[in-house]
């Protein structure tokens, strides 16, 4: 008896305690919200719930302040990086996990060490290329630079070594050629990586905001975070105006992450849990 | 063709794109900033690529007699001293309060993880309103309770304030992605190693101490270096945050508290384009990174 009150009693604590964390972790996103539905001049009254709620924000930012535009554009950039920085891991994940050829254990160490390079470290020189190649202000400049993801590369890899080979000899044996054992057998049998990959690319690039500040400066190609960025420093003022644009920014990787939470935290750790 | 000239054909064919990529835009960058590191383009040229200047070395000397970029180097470290253990003990906090027998263990797993993918920017300009001097929710708080220290300037201006409650909205943001290495370390402790150490009359805190905290070295070393190599990357936050502010007075000259390397080299690069000098800092970023990874390297083939 006394052990189960002692049972009892750990577990409200304990529940207390993740419930107090949960709420800390979580605030900023609550008062965003909040904050993004009060009206204007009214972010620092003592109000916790917006009185009374309004849409006004959004429809300001969307339409006067060009937020409809900017998310059109972080669709596109960070979709079509998502679809080729997934599809050109998956090939070269692939043959690192099932051919031999000159160079391979090489070529896999010095592409791996490349992680231990800071980010910041390729800025200034990518910027010197993608200025060289005459891309700046356009869509190939946000999108192609990133396209070559190692970490991704490495996720595949380990993937598509658990993939039987024998598959893939079956396969050849009935008469399927390369890309056919590639496109038919390791494709299908991948799904769940090539799912993983596209998601956390399509975050990276959704976020990829330094970058994207750096090759473009015209208005017509800004993407959500640049336009958020650009429109704080010019509105430092505009605090509701400021969180409905942060909603609008972060909402779709919000959505993503709701529905499809296990890709996410499987995909973010393995490299470090396997690795 | 032979069948190994043809395997080969084969693989580089599925590699190509991937290779090509890399090679325009990683590898052939970090060996062009060495061309960059030795140039600087002339002061009175808006068009910073067209009459690059050869400076030689000028360009590291002159970043040798940098007291602003020595500040940032030192901010960098305090950053990173900061975020680290910081990091480390709210990611180990979460696991175990996790690693319980709980229905809801999952929601709040997900609870946790979730501002981990969310963009950095958005959060720091979310925590600005949040720490905004006088009417900010932070200082209205603290103003109830009779706190009125941070009133005038809130969290951000005050300097002694402004860098840990950069680090404060990082560590929040991140504290889920440690939170389930080590939970999952955790959970891979074989359970008879605790219940031996049970038997033998160990207290839970002593078998935290002895058994799981050992045990979960690799996953804190790994986190020691991520950690530190993003305080070398540190940028976003302090964009958001602070830009690099609020100044101090240190020996006659202004000198920014969060004003770390990441931000250092973003300043130089795109307000003040001096692309020779930005290169030539980043490379002291990659040195660093190098000494870090390589102390790391020593520390686990001794220890482990």
């Amino acid at each position: 008896m006394q052990y189960r009150t002692q049972a009892r009693i750990r577990k409200v604590v304990l529940y207390a305690a993740l419930t107090a964390a949960a709420v800390v972790v979580l605030f900023p996103f609550f008062w965003m919200v909040v904050t993004a539905f009060k009206e204007p001049g009214k972010e620092f009254t003592a109000d916790v719930l917006p009185n009374p709620p309004t849409l006004e924000n959004f429809r300001r930012v969307l339409t006067e302040y060009g937020f409809g535009r900017y998310f059109l554009n972080s669709v596109v950039v960070a979709t079509v990086s998502a679809v080729f920085a997934t599809l050109f891991a998956a090939f070269a994940g692939y043959v690192f996990a099932k051919k031999q050829f000159f160079m391979k254990e090489k070529l896999f160490a010095f592409l791996l060490g490349s992680l231990m390079i800071p980010g910041l470290m390729y800025v200034v020189p990518q910027f010197a290329v993608v200025n060289r190649l005459g891309w700046m202000n356009t869509y190939q400049a946000m999108i192609v630079p990133h396209l070559a993801n190692v970490f991704g590369l490495f996720l595949m890899r380990q993937y598509m070594t658990t993939v039987p080979t024998e598959l893939l000899e079956a396969a050849r044996i009935d008469g399927a050629g390369e890309w056919q054992q590639f496109r038919r057998v390791m494709v299908p049998l991948s799904v769940p990586i090539l799912a993983t990959l596209f998601l956390l690319t399509f975050q990276f690039h959704w976020n990829n905001f330094l970058w994207q500040l750096i090759v473009v400066n015209v208005e017509r190609l800004y993407t959500v975070p640049v336009g958020l960025a650009l429109f704080k420093s010019a509105h430092e003022e505009l605090y509701t105006l400021k969180m409905a644009g942060s909603c609008i920014s972060v909402l779709p990787i919000a959505a993503l992450f709701f529905f499809a939470q296990r890709y996410f935290i499987e995909g973010m750790t393995m490299g470090a849990l396997k690795g | 063709m032979t069948t190994r000239g043809r395997d080969n054909l084969t693989a580089y064919a599925f590699l190509a794109p991937f290779l090509i990529i890399f090679a325009v835009f990683l590898a052939f960058p970090v060996a062009y900033s060495v061309f960059l590191a030795v140039h600087e383009p002339p002061a009175d040229s808006f068009d910073v690529f067209a009459n690059l200047r050869f400076v030689g070395l000028a360009n590291f000397v002159r970043l040798f007699h940098d007291t602003k970029f020595w500040w940032s180097v030192l901010m960098t470290l305090y950053y990173a001293a900061l975020i680290v253990p910081s990091g480390i003990a709210a990611s180990l906090a979460l696991a175990l309060l996790l690693n319980n027998r709980l229905k809801a263990v999952r929601t709040y797993r997900s609870a946790f993880f979730m501002p981990y993918v969310l963009d950095m920017l958005v959060v720091g300009i979310v925590w600005t309103l949040i720490y905004s001097p006088h009417v900010g929710i932070v200082v209205r708080v603290l103003n109830a309770v009779g706190i009125t220290a941070f009133s005038e300037r809130g969290f951000l201006g005050t300097p002694a304030t402004a860098m840990p409650a950069v680090v404060l909205t990082n560590v929040l943001k991140g504290a889920g992605f440690g939170m389930v290495l080590y939970l999952s370390a955790i959970q891979n402790i074989p359970a008879s190693l605790h219940e031996a150490a049970e038997i033998d009359g160990a207290g839970a805190w002593q078998r935290f101490r002895s058994i799981t905290l050992p045990l979960l070295k690799p996953i804190t070393l790994f986190m020691v270096v991520v950690g530190t190599i993003g305080a070398l990357n540190a940028f976003v936050d302090v964009y958001a945050m602070t830009s690099g502010g609020p100044n101090v007075d240190v020996g006659g000259k202004a000198l920014g508290v969060t004003w770390v390397t990441g931000y250092y080299v973003f300043d130089t690069f795109y307000t003040q384009w001096r692309l020779g000098y930005a290169a030539a800092m980043s490379y002291v970023l990659l040195a660093l990174a190098v000494v870090i990874s390589l102390v790391n390297r020593r520390f686990l083939r001794s220890e482990v």
